[in-house]
């Protein structure tokens, strides 16, 4: 069967909350509508730094799961560095040294619910889908790389030294996703720091932790309304600034940056030309007067 | 409660150009229109007399008002 | 003056003499000019090659964390800045019919389309999959929640416009005036159209940057990005025309009528005068960002120096110049005006677009040379264009009358 058909049948929901195995209350009833997932909630995913050990499963997983060189965590010494996500390093673990000690820090694409690279695509290459991932289109791609230049947490990676570059970064798994599995980051992980599910749920879960637990977790939870709101939610012990955060995000949804310039644009088109004809015409008509009363 | 699903805030955005191209379009032909039925200018030829006698006729003023 | 052997052949003349004849370089070859230029147009071909086989990063500084550079932010970015002249001096000419400036239209929309033609060009060389540059065209997607796709379709259809504005030159040169004079009735229409295109990609080179509130140095962002361009366009434009036109004129000397000289000193004061009351606008717009966003905090940093380099050494001091070159009537003072508003209007742009973005990243990017090389190829090509079409058709001299009736 075509997966895409599968998901129309079975529905996304079901499909997603078997894969949590968390999100029993999500079991909603699949309703007779055609588009059904432009109804679903977005999936996200909740990383609690406090569980993290830094065994770098999750780059393991990510690697193999997506073609990537797979990395060696036990010899190639990568957490005595400070690390970003590259082209074939879509997901990279972190330590961090903190006032409460040593933290592990996973980082990758927020998935934003409002994506700035996705409104800056001039060709939709990049792409918000109504399951929550942002996934990237090859065939649409001119390379212009606005999406890395719009992008508040400097995620989108460009193939510099290829002839045929693409853009790469994490697409949350999206045809795993598809086939209603959790991404292999969150399956990988031993430890449970990784959670993945609804993101209402997700976030009840991380707000009953920092309930239950208020001394041992920073009271906030990073990516619930940063950048307007992301598919990945981090737990702290200590401020999100000291875990290496871009906290300088805002809670504006990015596109929203733009939206004013581009309702002018229809605005402009229909105000110059006219302005500029009415020019025209009456500077023209200044001067057919004048001679008129010249020859007169 | 929060609803977090997709949102896409440009989702009017190609009507919204369309609507201004067709304007753009329109517009010349609805200058166009008003061209062709402007009256004559005034200070054209002085119409024939007769004509003007069907109309309820003021006294004529060079000066060309109504 | 030797209008009637660099018009063209006579009408009996075969096609191929035709081309052949205006094919053969007109003028030395050895000049100073072609001696700097074509070495430089020779490397950068290489570039250019090398960086089609082996991908951008083998001949540029880019990176993750700057993915614009010189490319980008001087080709595009200043160039189209550069080539404002064309729909300001159009709209003058065209629409508010000040006939002062018609002499000086025709270069300026021709060197306005060059400028596009090659930028356009440069960007197939910034992007990484060029082959796909006709996506947003013919609708794969059409992108319209962005901006990038706005200013890539005001681009085109701009373009072409400009191509429109310019063909009756072609017309002319082609002995061609039945065509000649259709093209001509579409003047008005496409001066408009395109005066309305230019404000919107104008102002859209600069709204590409809204996105980039965490990115780009608060002294340079702001919500009036798109208005700071805008009109940053008008004065850069007017400076571009005064600049290249007092080099023009010294190159094809033979090419002007003797009695236009006097008429271009006056053309050079009206438009000096323009720019500088745009510039006064355009500096109190900045001091409106200014006080608005609170900005004397960043002035005692070394950012605030460099922008008070941008704003007084750059806009301040040229608006003085151009001011006082028109009040005491002197052209000197208004070229180095011009010269200094044009590196100014640079600045900004490469401020904006690479100097201060992402600012607090621990990456920087200074452009390798190869870069510079293949931005300088660019231009010296245009350069060359330019020369060539300026040397073969009417656009500083005036058509012969045959040519011109229709």
């Amino acid at each position: 069967m075509d997966r895409r058909k599968f998901l129309e049948l079975a529905g996304t929901a079901g499909a997603m909350a078997a894969g949590a195995g968390l999100a029993k209350a999500a079991t909603k009833a699949a309703k007779p509508s055609d588009n059904k997932e432009k109804d679903e909630e977005f999936v996200a995913v909740l990383v609690d730094t406090t569980r993290c050990i830094g065994c770098r499963r999750c780059e393991v997983a990510c690697a193999q799961v997506n073609g990537l060189p797979v990395p060696d965590p036990a010899r190639d010494g990568a957490l005595e560095k400070d690390r970003k996500t590259t082209v074939d390093q879509w997901t990279v673990v972190n330590r961090r040294e903190t006032e409460k000690g040593e933290v592990f820090v996973k980082t990758q694409c927020m998935h934003c619910e409002q994506p700035a690279c996705a409104a800056a695509c001039p060709t939709k290459a990049m792409e918000k889908t109504h399951l929550g991932p942002v996934i990237w289109h090859p065939d649409r791609c001119m390379g212009c790389r606005y999406c890395m230049m719009a992008c508040p947490f400097e995620i989108p990676r460009f193939e510099y030294d290829s002839w045929n570059p693409r853009i790469r970064k994490c697409i949350q798994c999206y045809e795993r996703l598809q086939d209603g599995e959790q991404p292999a980051c969150v399956e990988a992980c031993p430890q449970e720091a990784l959670m993945f599910g609804k993101k209402s749920d997700l976030l009840q879960e991380a707000r009953s932790r920092v309930y239950r637990h208020p001394d041992k977790y920073f009271h906030h939870i990073y990516g619930e309304h940063e950048a307007g709101g992301c598919g990945w939610l981090y737990l702290s012990a200590v401020p999100f600034e000291e875990l290496g955060f871009p906290t300088d995000v805002g809670t504006t949804p990015y596109p929203e940056y733009t939206k004013d310039f581009l309702l002018s644009v229809p605005v402009v088109d229909m105000i110059v030309p006219p302005l500029l004809y009415g020019l025209y015409e009456l500077t023209s008509r200044k001067e057919r007067v004048q001679e008129q009363e010249e020859g007169a | 409660m929060e609803c977090h699903h997709f949102v896409d805030i440009f989702a009017m955005k190609g009507l919204e150009y369309l609507l201004a191209v067709l304007f753009l379009v329109t517009f010349v032909l609805f200058m166009r229109h008003l061209k062709r039925h402007a009256p004559a200018p005034r200070r054209e030829p002085p119409p024939p007399p007769r004509l003007e006698e069907t109309i309820v006729a003021p006294p004529k003023d060079s000066s060309g008002g109504r | 003056m030797s209008t009637v052997a660099t018009t063209g052949a006579p009408p009996r003349r075969s096609l191929g003499e035709f081309i052949l004849e205006q094919l053969r370089p007109h003028g030395p070859i050895l000049t100073p000019f072609n001696i700097i230029s074509a070495p430089i147009i020779l490397a950068g071909m290489v570039l250019v090659v090398i960086r089609f086989w082996k991908g951008i990063g083998a001949v540029s500084n880019l990176s993750q964390a700057h993915p614009w550079g010189v490319w980008v932010g001087f080709d595009v970015m200043t160039g189209v800045a550069f080539a404002g002249g064309a729909y300001i001096l159009t709209a003058a000419v065209y629409v508010l019919h000040a006939e002062k400036y018609h002499p000086i239209i025709r270069a300026t929309v021709l060197n306005g389309l060059l400028s596009y033609m090659f930028y356009s060009g440069a960007l197939m060389i910034d992007l990484g999959r060029p082959w796909h540059i006709v996506n947003p065209i013919i609708g794969n997607k059409f992108g319209y929640s962005s901006i990038m796709f706005l200013v890539a379709w005001h681009f085109l259809l701009y373009t072409l416009s400009e191509f429109i504005e310019f063909s009756p030159a072609i017309a002319e040169w082609l002995h061609l005036p039945k065509l000649r004079q259709v093209l001509k009735a579409l003047t008005l229409p496409t001066v408009i159209i395109g005066v309305t295109l230019s404000t919107l990609h104008q102002s859209g080179l600069g709204a590409l940057f809204l996105f980039n509130k965490n990115k780009l140095h608060p002294l340079w962002y702001t919500e009036f990005l798109p208005v700071l361009f805008l009109v940053s366009s008008v004065f850069a434009g007017l400076s571009m025309v005064i600049f290249e036109g007092s080099i023009t004129h010294r190159a094809f000397r033979i090419q002007i009528d003797p009695k236009k000289h006097h008429e271009f000193d006056e053309i050079t004061l009206g438009l000096a005068r323009g720019a500088a009351a745009t510039m006064y606008v355009y500096l109190f717009f900045e001091l409106l960002v200014f006080l608005h966003g609170k900005h004397w905090r960043y002035l005692n940093t070394g950012w605030g120096a460099w922008w008070l380099v941008e704003m007084v050494g750059f806009v301040a001091i040229p608006l003085a110049l151009y001011a006082h070159g028109y009040e005491r009537r002197r052209l000197g003072a208004i070229r180095v005006a011009a010269a200094l508003t044009l590196v100014g209007v640079m600045l900004n742009r490469l401020n904006v677009c690479m100097i201060a973005f992402n600012w607090k990243s621990p990456v920087k990017y200074v452009p390798a040379v190869s870069e510079v090389v293949i931005t300088l190829m660019v231009v010296f090509l245009e350069i060359w264009a330019f020369r060539w079409i300026v040397h073969r058709l009417p656009v500083l001299r005036e058509a012969p009358a045959p040519a011109q009736e229709g």
